[in-house]
């Protein structure tokens, strides 16, 4: 999977590479606008993640180009501004996610996993986390042994978001965040954060005999594969 | 009381005061000249009186006396009033009088002659009467001209007074006042105009730089946020776990407050002023869903009472009004209590149990304003739901009773 980040701030584009480098995507990077349309101009990328206040020059007419040039990449838009009129202009232009910053790698790559996923209609929607689990990400459901899990939503949203960012310990508020967005401030309250793990658990335990989630202790959680 | 009143007031009473020295005045002048012209004539008739004796004839004039008085009585005159019983009219009339005592060929006479007042009474009446007619059409006349004045010179001054009455240095539109066509009216006008457009633009500058600020602190965020969640990644001490964690909480305070500074700089400055349609019932709805759980989690119980509401509005200022209200709730009520959410065509009210306030109701909507007990909560939760009200129309109220606060947003 080709990914091109453009964002002109250099340690966040930095954290951002190798985050989803990690994550197995092939990245190459953008600084500034003019750099981002040369790359645009030459390559083809499987998705785009655009900053849209680049320094000089305004992200949505490098939206505007992907699409004149057909390109067949999932375009991501970040902004410092959490602004709808920004956001609709961006979806309208056929971007396919907005997120505003600051945000949480892990968010980042859930979003930019999810719209791939959208973006590849031709059959593989099923995501083999390993021999016993499976994902079907067009149903929504999670499967052990071809034994459908009844998961609530909140807990099948919780186990994709787990899985997707599997190398990697998730906090308390990027999870909270994940689940019910960053409308609530549940910094005093992460109870309902461990009472969805400790839901999840349960079945995935009660299902495969195997623990999956490793708590990370006072920091969050852990995908831990067996 | 008005300028005009006070005005009007004190033109009456002194047109008052006017009339009624002047009447006494004139009354005074016309007395003693009337007086002085009755007493030389009297003087004068008396001598003739005289000069007939002297002739040797007895005149007979009526209301004249002459009596003989013996030798040696002193020769003394005197002008004074006398009634005189008037056998026509049957009443007693005012007379003046002159009695003098003169010599006439030896012998002393006493001479009285009389004239009347030819009711005097009636012309004191009669001025007072006029003049306190004239007071009265002068009052009559000084509150029509100021009625009229209001109508025409003053109404430029109301105008003005009313829009600025109705400006704001957050609103859109300039203050527009009306050309009296006075010149300490042109000059207000000019004064008001100028502080006004001076306020606006500092406010501007203020929100502006609000909105900027916001936006710049947003990538440092990122940066700082995107290096704790990395950090969190490596082996490490459980101290060092702490610290970690006791920043995270430290940026996402900061990162939510400057979300909601954002918004409410947003709504100072109207930015969102594309309002369409919103079913409010489907907002309460997804709202409810989403947190739902939360209040399960917390063992609180939910009841939501919905009735279809279409209203004029912006879908996302809805969607954040009723998911602030609903944190609130989330947040302020105890374990095992419980959270009453209905909506009507009148009002979405959010109800939920807990203790009183520890601070005056008034201050609830103010900015970071907050219980001691939650110092984490960034206490602009309910600003904003002040400031959409706002926006919308709408009337934001709260109400203690029977151990329930109640949040009331009125859509009429």
């Amino acid at each position: 999977m080709k990914l091109l980040i453009i964002e002109d701030e250099a340690i966040l584009l930095g954290e951002i590479e190798s985050y989803m480098a990690e994550q197995g995507f092939l990245c190459e990077h953008a600084a500034s606008y003019a750099a981002a349309e040369e790359k645009i101009a030459l390559y083809q990328y499987d998705a785009v993640i655009l900053d849209i206040t680049l320094p000089d020059g305004n992200g949505l007419q490098l939206l505007q180009q992907l699409k004149r040039r057909h390109s067949e990449a999932g375009v991501l838009i970040v902004s410092a501004k959490d602004s709808l009129h920004d956001k609709l202009t961006g979806l309208n232009l056929g971007a396919d996610d907005y997120i505003t910053k600051p945000f949480h790698i892990e968010e980042l790559n859930a979003r930019i996993n999810a719209l791939i996923r959208r973006k590849s209609y031709y059959g593989n929607n099923v995501m083999l986390v390993d021999d016993d689990l499976q994902i079907d990400t067009t149903a929504k459901v999670a499967s052990v042994k071809g034994q459908e899990l009844t998961l609530t939503k909140k807990e099948y949203e919780l186990l994709l978001y787990l899985v997707v960012n599997r190398r990697r310990m998730l906090s308390h508020q990027s999870i909270a965040e994940h689940l019910w967005g960053d409308n609530y401030d549940m910094t005093d309250n992460y109870n309902f954060v461990y009472l969805q793990i400790k839901n999840l658990r349960k079945k995935l335990t009660s299902a495969t005999g195997h623990d999956y989630i490793k708590t990370v202790y006072g920091m969050g959680y852990k995908w831990a594969a067996p | 009381m008005n300028l005009l009143q006070k005005t009007t007031r004190l033109y009456l009473a002194a047109t008052l005061l006017i009339m009624l020295l002047a009447g006494f005045t004139l009354f005074i002048v016309l007395k003693i000249s009337v007086s002085d012209e009755m007493e030389e004539e009297l003087m004068l008739q008396s001598d003739l009186v005289a000069e007939s004796l002297t002739e040797g004839e007895m005149p007979h004039i009526p209301l004249t006396t002459i009596t003989e008085m013996p030798p040696g009585a002193a020769r003394a005159e005197a002008f004074g009033d006398t009634l005189v019983y008037d056998r026509v009219q049957h009443v007693s009339e005012d007379y003046h009088y002159y009695t003098v005592v003169k010599p006439v060929r030896g012998k002393l006479y006493r001479i009285t002659v009389m004239d009347t007042y030819i009711g005097w009474n009636q012309y004191y009446t009669t001025i007072l009467v006029i003049f306190l007619l004239m007071a009265l059409l002068l009052g009559a006349a000084g509150a029509a001209i100021n009625y009229l004045l209001t109508k025409t010179i003053w109404h430029p001054f109301f105008e003005n007074l009313r829009s600025l009455q109705r400006f704001s240095v957050s609103s859109a539109e300039p203050l527009q006042l009306a050309d009296a066509g006075i010149n300490e009216f042109r000059e207000l006008k000019g004064v008001l105009e100028d502080l006004t457009t001076r306020s606006r633009q500092e406010y501007n500058t203020l929100r502006e730089f609000t909105e900027n600020a916001s936006h710049e602190i947003q990538t440092p965020l990122a940066i700082i946020r995107s290096k704790l969640d990395r950090m969190g990644q490596y082996p490490m001490s459980e101290e060092m776990s702490e610290h970690i964690v006791h920043a995270k909480l430290g940026v996402d305070r900061l990162t939510r407050m400057n979300k909601s500074l954002l918004l409410l700089a947003k709504l100072d400055n109207q930015l969102f002023e594309d309002k369409e349609t919103v079913a409010f019932e489907e907002v309460v709805q997804e709202q409810v869903e989403l947190m739902g759980e939360l209040f399960a989690m917390k063992d609180i119980s939910l009841a939501v009472e919905r009735a279809p509401v279409k209203l004029k509005s912006n879908k996302y200022l809805c969607e954040v009004l009723v998911s602030n209200l609903l944190s609130n709730a989330l947040r302020y009520t105890p374990e095992a209590g419980a959270v009453h959410v209905r909506l009507t065509p009148e009002a979405f009210v959010v109800a939920n149990t807990g203790k009183p306030l520890e601070f005056p109701a008034e201050r609830l909507f103010d900015r970071f304003k907050r219980s001691h007990a939650h110092p984490e909560a960034t206490g602009l939760g309910l600003a904003i739901v002040f400031a959409i009200c706002k926006v919308h129309a709408w009337k934001p109220a709260y109400l203690y009773k029977q151990g329930q606060h109640h949040f009331r947003a009125g859509f009429q």
